[in-house]
């Protein structure tokens, strides 16, 4: 800003423009500088910050096989004292309350009104190893299918499970 | 049980999990096998799953959905096909919430449309599902209920109904039940 009124200065003094033209233009200057900051510090345009899934309800005829799948092959950690004969929370990925997350498996209703679906859910893995992935799978009775680079298996109430891998399985490889 | 024990103190011990760690996986195994259940966390699986990768949404008509997660959640949308698009939870090159790693993938939602003239073979080799994902709950940054509650009414969502202190429920776009929580929401909370 300093430099453009110098340079404004200048030509006032050089008779390139008026007085009248300096203040307009200084004036306008002014203007969109302080919209600029504004806009700059502005909080986001709307809604909210969106950091993570924190939790996934999944419904089905018998939670406890839900659970034994997905803890004995996937690795997720069974929170014994919610586990209460109707539904259990198994946790994964970092420590709860900074980024863990926690599939509910339920029994309950299977069917929705909702014109929407969640299809399948993919999960990340650390140290991806296909062929150590493709025996551990295989070895608990899965038939893991590759499709773009990544497994896909199905559980016990047939519901699509991916497991996906490095940095490259983002959705900024689409 | 005891090489249960034993191997979780290695993981403590190397570093491999935090002494919080460490004191919740003992509690609740000892847990389960006080009260004789089978639900004892297995020891030693093959894969221990690390984060959310994607959650994949299909539904009638994708933009709009799209549009949809991308207001509520000041989503960007990338790589956009003729039947999809993803709404990536950050920015490129960011680091997923809670993760320090490099090498881990921004979690992202995919909403698709099934293209009507997809091959028949690609429809009947996925099995008919008997589980449901009845919802999904997004974790949002700076949760405070008074001014989510404004905020969403502000949205035009004119009755979000709270799900204890620190959540709340509201339908989409297409009557599907998406839960808003803050991070003090956990699996140990409640």
């Amino acid at each position: 800003m300093e430099d453009f009124i110098a340079r404004l200065v200048d030509d006032l003094d050089s008779g390139k423009i008026n007085r009248r033209q300096f203040c307009e233009t200084l004036a306008l200057a002014v203007a969109v500088s302080a919209a600029g900051e504004a806009a700059a510090n502005a909080a986001p345009a709307q809604g909210f910050k969106l950091i993570g899934i924190n939790h996934i309800s999944y419904a089905c005829p018998d939670y406890r096989k839900a659970r034994d799948f997905y803890t004995s092959i996937l690795g997720m950690e069974n929170l014994a004292r919610a586990d209460n004969g109707r539904e259990t929370r198994l946790m994964f990925g970092p420590e709860p309350g900074k980024g863990g997350s926690f599939l509910i498996p339920r029994n309950g209703a299977t069917t929705t009104r909702a014109k929407a679906a969640i299809d399948h859910i993919g999960y990340t893995i650390p140290d991806w190893d296909e062929t150590k992935l493709r025996a551990a799978l295989t070895a608990g009775g899965l038939n893991p299918v590759e499709a773009d680079g990544n497994l896909h298996v199905y559980d016990p109430f047939d519901y699509e499970v991916e497991i996906a891998g490095g940095a490259q399985d983002g959705a900024f490889r689409r | 049980m005891d090489g249960f024990v034993a191997k979780k103190l290695d993981d403590y011990r190397t570093g491999r999990i935090s002494r919080r760690r460490l004191i919740q996986t003992l509690t609740a195994a000892a847990s389960a096998a006080a009260a004789g259940s089978a639900t004892a966390t297995t020891p030693d699986p093959a894969l221990k799953i690390g984060l959310v990768n994607h959650v994949s949404y299909t539904c009638p008509d994708f933009r709009r959905a799209a549009d949809w997660y991308s207001n509520l959640f000041n989503l960007d949308q990338v790589g956009a096909s003729a039947n999809d698009v993803a709404l990536p939870f950050g920015k490129k090159g960011e680091h997923p919430y809670g993760v320090t790693a490099d090498d881990v993938p921004m979690p992202y939602l995919v909403i698709r449309t099934p293209d009507p003239n997809a091959p028949v073979g690609d429809t009947e080799s996925r099995r008919r599902s008997r589980a449901l994902v009845n919802h999904i709950a997004y974790m949002i940054a700076d949760f405070d209920k008074a001014r989510v509650r404004s905020e969403l009414k502000r949205m035009g969502h004119a009755n979000p109904l709270a799900d204890g202190d620190h959540s709340f429920h509201i339908v989409d776009v297409n009557g599907f039940d998406v839960q808003i929580s803050g991070i003090a929401m956990t699996a140990l909370s409640g």
